[in-house]
């Protein structure tokens, strides 16, 4: 992900928010870090599609940004099939795939 | 010259001159033409509905896609291309349909009447803007061949060495417009956030 110059992202993350609930769940959504999309934009995305609190999303972002890639939803795999295609339709780069 | 966006209550304002606001306008126009399903849409929603349910794209065409859309329409799946294929076809043509009816809800929030370069969106129109900038990015970012964070920062080397010479360079002269987007796509969210 990128930034827009000459601005940063404040990295003030929440450490303490909960990981992702329901890891026992069979199916996740992932998305993938991208050099275009701004990391403000994908906190954006995190809050208004998920409904997350945005300490949360903010995480999720900077997972995205430093590790390549981040589980951003569990579940049946109907349910992530629709968050894919929802995070698709944002310009996100996700996938989804059976937990292992 | 631009201005960055401001929240005035359930509203967001901002100023572009008539020729930034026609360059944004044919960005997003473009990415519209590249997203729009072969055949075209009819316009009525539930016939472009059924038309799209179920049917795969053209092993052919997907192969041979223009990167730009193939950015735009990634694999669902990583490692099953079965499982890809599956949701591709279960998903593009929607996705597709989606991804176009939020860039003419852009286009037409840019197409408003203004006064003195004032462009004013409700939140509505501020969302759809915000997406549809993304789309426009992605296909940008895929021209400029960006694939790593690091590409990016590259790129944004290039254009402060270029300086005023930016436009002289094919290259950079895209990077221009992609770096312009980038400052109007950030001023946008950071009111909407």
């Amino acid at each position: 992900m990128s930034v827009a110059p000459p601005e940063h992202a404040s990295p003030d993350v929440d450490l303490d928010v909960e990981a992702i609930e329901q890891t026992d769940q069979p199916w996740v959504t992932i998305v993938w870090n991208d050099p275009v999309n701004l990391m403000s934009y994908v906190s954006w995305v995190f809050q208004n599609y998920f409904g997350y609190s945005q300490a949360k999303a903010e995480k999720l972002m900077m997972t995205v940004h430093r590790e390549g890639r981040a589980v951003v939803s569990s579940g049946p795999r109907e349910r992530m099939e629709t968050d894919t295609e929802a995070m698709q339709g944002y310009g996100l780069w996700a996938t989804f795939e059976k937990d292992s | 010259m631009a201005t960055a966006f401001k929240r005035k209550g359930s509203r967001v304002v901002a100023r572009f001159d008539e020729n930034e606001r026609t360059i944004v306008r044919e960005l997003l126009d473009q990415t519209r033409e590249l997203l729009t399903p072969s055949g075209g849409l009819s316009g009525d929603p539930v016939e472009d509905m059924f038309a799209g349910l179920g049917t795969a794209p053209d092993p052919e065409e997907l192969a041979r896609r223009d990167p730009a859309l193939a950015r735009l329409l990634p694999d669902g799946h990583r490692d099953d291309p079965e499982m890809a294929a599956e949701f591709r076809a279960l998903t593009e043509h929607s996705l597709r349909q989606r991804k176009v009816a939020t860039l003419t809800t852009a286009i037409e929030a840019l197409d408003q009447p203004s006064a003195r370069d004032k462009l004013e969106l409700d939140l509505g129109q501020a969302q759809a803007l915000l997406v549809g900038l993304a789309d426009v990015r992605l296909a940008l970012g895929e021209r400029l061949r960006l694939r790593t964070d690091e590409d990016s920062e590259r790129l944004q080397d290039d254009l402060s060495d270029a300086g005023a010479d930016a436009a002289e360079d094919p290259r950079l002269a895209i990077g221009l417009y992609y770096d312009f987007l980038t400052w109007m796509q950030e001023s946008l969210a950071g009111v909407l956030l």
